[in-house]
């Protein structure tokens, strides 16, 4: 197994698109980071002043959108075996296709760590210099690292939702765009219907925000449930995938 | 410590390869059972069965959709057979301990395009637990050497053919299918992979299995064929036997062109030898080579404006084996036209 996982890691770092996905990600976190500590205090925002544990909380949250990102990066994992036809190699080189998603499982979680770490620190970068610009440097106090941690957890267990998407649907482009519509149209529409919202809290969307947010509006799971939800969605997901589609013939 | 005792070992292996040396591989005999594949209503493969011998070039060889590639997937697992096994050694695909190092595929020339040779072949030595060092190895061994840090993408089809052996040829197995290795190789190519695959199994024992919709492409290189058409086998044996097989028209056949065909073919005819007078001035002889047929005219004062051996012959078997079993066949030139013109008339 561990032959495989380096075999996946391999894979990943001899193409750029780890690059492009990284700085993606550090990109959005840091952007929402500067736009929100911009906008902190201000009265038509309704956003906590800088200073304030609530607005600091806030502003290391953001790292969190670090997950979809997160989540293209272990879609692309296990689709490029399908896009680019390396699925012939690959499962010649381990006939029990099984072990290919495991790897794959394993090998993308614990690559979305330092992808983790990097979205977390450029937000705390950002957000402490404007912050501190604006007169108060937030500390790393343990709440404040509490959030930062979920944020990143969430964006390890995005990429393993990644890799049971990607084998579930095998088609990459399909499976990001899919997605995102998802996660920006379809959930929102859920959870904004009073029929349909109490379901909301059971869906991925849900499931993140119970993870990550630190101010709560809707009925939420607590953050360690909502972890273990989107983990089983995850792993659901790679095993129905494995089952109906990676075990298809590969032609 | 482990790694650097891989690594020699390793250097060790390739040696032996490169050097032309009797190699010490575990001969594997390939048993194809009864495997029948159905995609929809198209039955792709029907109960074939054939043997692959070790130490021997086998050929694979049937008109395009004949089943070929599907065969090869099913051999190697990547496709699930409706009926049928396909042993190595009398076990299957899945159930080898280490694949590479057991079986080498070239079944397709997809790579990602992003990645270089040499990181591609890297990715798979991690897979199969070898040294990633032998991706150098087998990049010189196929003469990608100079290219294995360019990114496949931007390879052409030979260089592609090139790498994908060099793949198979990672985990040094005893055993190596190839699927139509020759598209998209220079004619150097083809004759420097016809050197190497006789060298693989003539010198090192190997199973060699290589495709193709090209008789000729295997004809120099195989020492047994495979032939199929329409998803059944049609023939199993040596290249010998399917020359003079069937009907005697392969290579013990002579043809003459004489003015003197009938005083000819009664002289012959009294030895005991199959004659055939094709037209006035040509007949073919069967069963004395062109000396003897030469000798005999000579002595009998017959004068001779032709004297050839019969080469066509195996390509004809080839056809006649696999006639009417093309997947999209093409309506003879000129048939269409006369027809429509009869009618208007």
């Amino acid at each position: 197994m561990d032959r495989l996982v380096r075999s996946e890691w391999t894979k990943l770092l001899t193409t750029r698109v780890w690059i492009g996905l990284v700085l993606g990600a550090c990109l959005l976190a840091g952007g929402f980071a500067a736009l929100l500590t911009a906008f902190a205090g201000n009265a038509g925002s309704g956003l906590p002043a800088v200073g304030t544990p609530q607005f600091e909380q806030l502003a290391f949250a953001v790292a969190a959108n670090g997950t979809v990102l997160a989540l293209v990066l272990g879609v692309i994992g296990m689709t490029q075996e399908y896009r680019h036809r390396t699925a012939t190699p690959t499962f010649l080189a381990s006939p029990h296709r099984g072990r290919v998603v495991v790897a794959k499982l394993i090998a993308y979680a614990l690559a979305a760590v330092p992808f983790a770490v990097a979205v977390c620190a450029v937000t705390v970068l950002v957000v402490a210099v404007y912050a501190g610009a604006r007169g108060a440097v937030p500390a790393l106090s343990a709440d404040n690292v509490a959030v930062l941690l979920r944020a990143a957890l969430a964006m390890v267990v995005y990429a393993v939702i990644g890799v049971g998407l990607g084998a579930l649907l095998r088609n990459q482009v399909g499976a990001i765009v899919g997605a995102l519509v998802y996660l920006y149209v379809i959930e929102p529409i859920i959870s904004s219907i009073p029929a349909t919202s109490g379901a909301y809290e059971w869906m991925p969307g849900g499931a993140l925000e119970a993870m990550t947010a630190t101010t709560r509006t809707t009925d939420l799971l607590a953050a360690w449930q909502g972890g273990l939800l989107l983990l089983g969605y995850g792993l659901l997901a790679a095993v129905v995938g494995t089952m109906l589609a990676v075990r298809r013939d590969v032609v | 410590m482990d790694g650097r005792i891989a690594r020699t070992a390793g250097r060790a292996r390739s040696t032996i390869i490169t050097s032309g040396s009797t190699a010490a591989v575990e001969p594997v005999r390939v048993e194809v059972s009864g495997l029948t594949k159905t995609f929809g209503r198209v039955r792709a493969v029907d109960d074939l069965s054939f043997t692959v011998e070790p130490g021997q070039v086998t050929g694979f060889l049937g008109p395009n959709g004949a089943g070929k590639t599907t065969t090869l997937r099913m051999a190697l697992g990547l496709v699930t057979p409706d009926h049928g096994t396909t042993t190595f050694n009398g076990a299957p695909y899945a159930a080898l301990s280490d694949p590479m190092r057991r079986v080498g595929a070239v079944l397709e020339t997809a790579f990602h395009p992003a990645r270089s040779g040499r990181n591609h072949l890297r990715v798979y030595c991690r897979a199969a637990g070898l040294p990633t060092s032998r991706a150098d190895e087998v990049l010189d061994q196929v003469g990608l050497g100079p290219a294995g840090g360019r990114k496949a993408g931007g390879y052409s089809l030979g260089m592609r053919q090139r790498l994908g052996l060099a793949t198979a040829l990672l985990g040094d197995p005893a055993v190596l299918v190839l699927d139509e290795p020759a598209n998209g190789l220079d004619p150097e190519g083809i004759q420097w992979l016809r050197g190497f695959l006789r060298h693989l199994a003539h010198d090192q024992g190997r199973t060699v299995l290589v495709s193709s919709h090209l008789l000729a492409e295997v004809e120099q290189t195989a020492d047994r064929v495979v032939i199929v058409g329409a998803g059944k086998l049609v023939h199993e044996g040596s290249l010998e036997q399917l020359r003079s097989g069937t009907d005697g028209e392969g290579a013990g056949t002579v043809l003459v062109r004489t003015p003197h065909t009938t005083r000819f073919a009664d002289l012959l005819g009294e030895d005991g030898v199959a004659v055939r007078v094709t037209d006035p001035e040509g007949m073919t002889v069967t069963g004395m080579t062109t000396a003897e047929v030469g000798r005999r005219a000579f002595a009998d004062g017959i004068e001779l404006h032709e004297l050839r051996p019969h080469t066509s012959g195996l390509e004809e078997v080839y056809f006649r084996l696999t006639a009417g079993s093309e997947q999209f066949a093409a309506a003879p030139a000129g048939s269409a036209a006369p027809t429509d013109g009869r009618r208007n008339r």
